[in-house]
């Protein structure tokens, strides 16, 4: 899959994996990266990562031009993708992070209007079902990782469009 | 936070949500089963065709037998799947089943109340009441219509009339003074006649 993704010019640019001291360059270069992050992930439809596998990953290491950008470099990205509401650490430890490509809104639109669309209001569902079930097989946010299929629907919550239930052994959530 | 925030609202989930969820978990882990056996199978499938290769007969069939045995379970599984999936639905319709009563109800009660202000007596007595006050207003009227003298009961007959002629406007009189000869006329129609008659 990292084959078919249109690569920036500034990963073929070996400054790129260095950070620049220049203010206004450094925020251009944080910008770009920012923008590959989320562009690579969403592509490969990836929404957890841990910071050993980014580091190995075509994302931050390109072995055709032999650069790797360095870990201090990497958790300087990954700070600016948190600030800007993209990026959650999953532990404290900040060894793996949640990387919202698309933010918890925007899901949890996709996820309304399908219930809308397919009258389901006041209907209850299963998180497995949402992200598993035969019905939103041709949906975008079919396969929707757990943890970021939660946040999608407590952004709902908080617009009192949906109300998630827990029960012993799982989720579900009803939408209104 | 956001449970704090969940708890201090009123949940709109009921026992039946609640229910329905729950069959919704079983049904849900019994999809997953059937994915595990039905992957099984395949790898099962491809086993039992390289034993054979191997001219491991008897092998292949006891891998065979179970193999049968998965794909009665993989049935059985989605006979539950179906059974979990109706009563899914029946509650579901139930719920809006549920839901018409209550609307009929309230609607009821809404009809009764307004029968309540309004009952077959007190429309009864209202009637009463206005003809009484019809009756009442004809008495006035004749009172005050009893206060016209003779001489205003004709005043009023003769513009009646007039306004009357008015109505049917005759054409405007002729001014010139009319000929001599019409009244000889007359005559002679007079005498036509019974010669008229005379003929017949």
């Amino acid at each position: 899959a990292a084959m078919s993704f249109e690569w920036p010019w500034q990963y073929r640019f070996p400054p790129f994996f260095t950070l620049q001291p220049n203010v206004d360059t450094r925020q251009k270069q944080m910008t770009a990266w920012c923008s590959l992050v989320l562009s690579y992930c969403r592509l490969n439809k990836q929404y957890i990562m841990t910071v050993m596998e980014a580091q190995e990953s075509p994302l931050f290491n390109n072995r055709k031009l032999q650069r790797k950008l360095p870990m201090e470099s990497i958790q300087v990205v990954l700070e600016e993708l948190r600030k800007k509401g993209n990026l959650e650490w999953l532990d404290k430890n900040k060894s793996s992070f949640l990387i919202m490509w698309r933010r918890p809104e925007e899901w949890g639109k996709l996820i309304y209007q399908w219930v809308s669309k397919n009258g389901l209001t006041n209907s209850v569902f299963t998180l497995y079902e949402l992200s598993n079930g035969d019905d939103t097989e041709n949906e975008e946010f079919h396969g929707l990782e757990e943890s970021m299929l939660l946040r999608a629907l407590q952004a709902l919550q908080q617009e009192h469009r949906a109300e998630i239930i827990t029960l012993d052994d799982g989720r579900g959530v009803k939408f209104f | 936070m956001g449970n704090l925030f969940g708890r201090k609202r009123r949940s709109r989930v009921t026992e039946q949500d609640k229910a329905v969820l729950q069959l919704k978990q079983q049904r849900d882990k019994l999809k997953q089963y059937r994915k595990r056996i039905t992957l099984n199978l395949e790898r099962e499938r491809d086993v039992a065709r390289q034993l054979l290769r191997d001219g491991k007969k008897e092998k292949a069939k006891s891998l065979l037998k179970k193999k049968r045995y998965q794909e009665q379970l993989l049935d059985k599984t989605e006979n539950q799947i179906s059974n979990l999936e109706r009563m899914v639905q029946d509650i579901e319709f139930t719920q809006i089943e549920m839901k018409v009563i209550e609307g009929l109800k309230i609607g009821n009660e809404c009809l009764n109340k307004m029968h309540e202000v309004m009952s077959v007596e007190e429309v009864e007595r209202i009637i009463d009441e206005t003809q009484d006050a019809v009756e009442y207003q004809r008495q006035i009227d004749e009172m005050l219509a009893g206060s016209f003298t003779e001489e205003d009961e004709d005043a009023i007959l003769e513009e009646l009339n007039a306004i009357t002629q008015e109505q049917l406007e005759l054409p405007e009189v002729p001014t010139e003074p009319l000929p001599e000869k019409i009244p000889e006329a007359s005559p002679v129609k007079i005498r036509a006649k019974p010669e008229l008659v005379a003929a017949s």
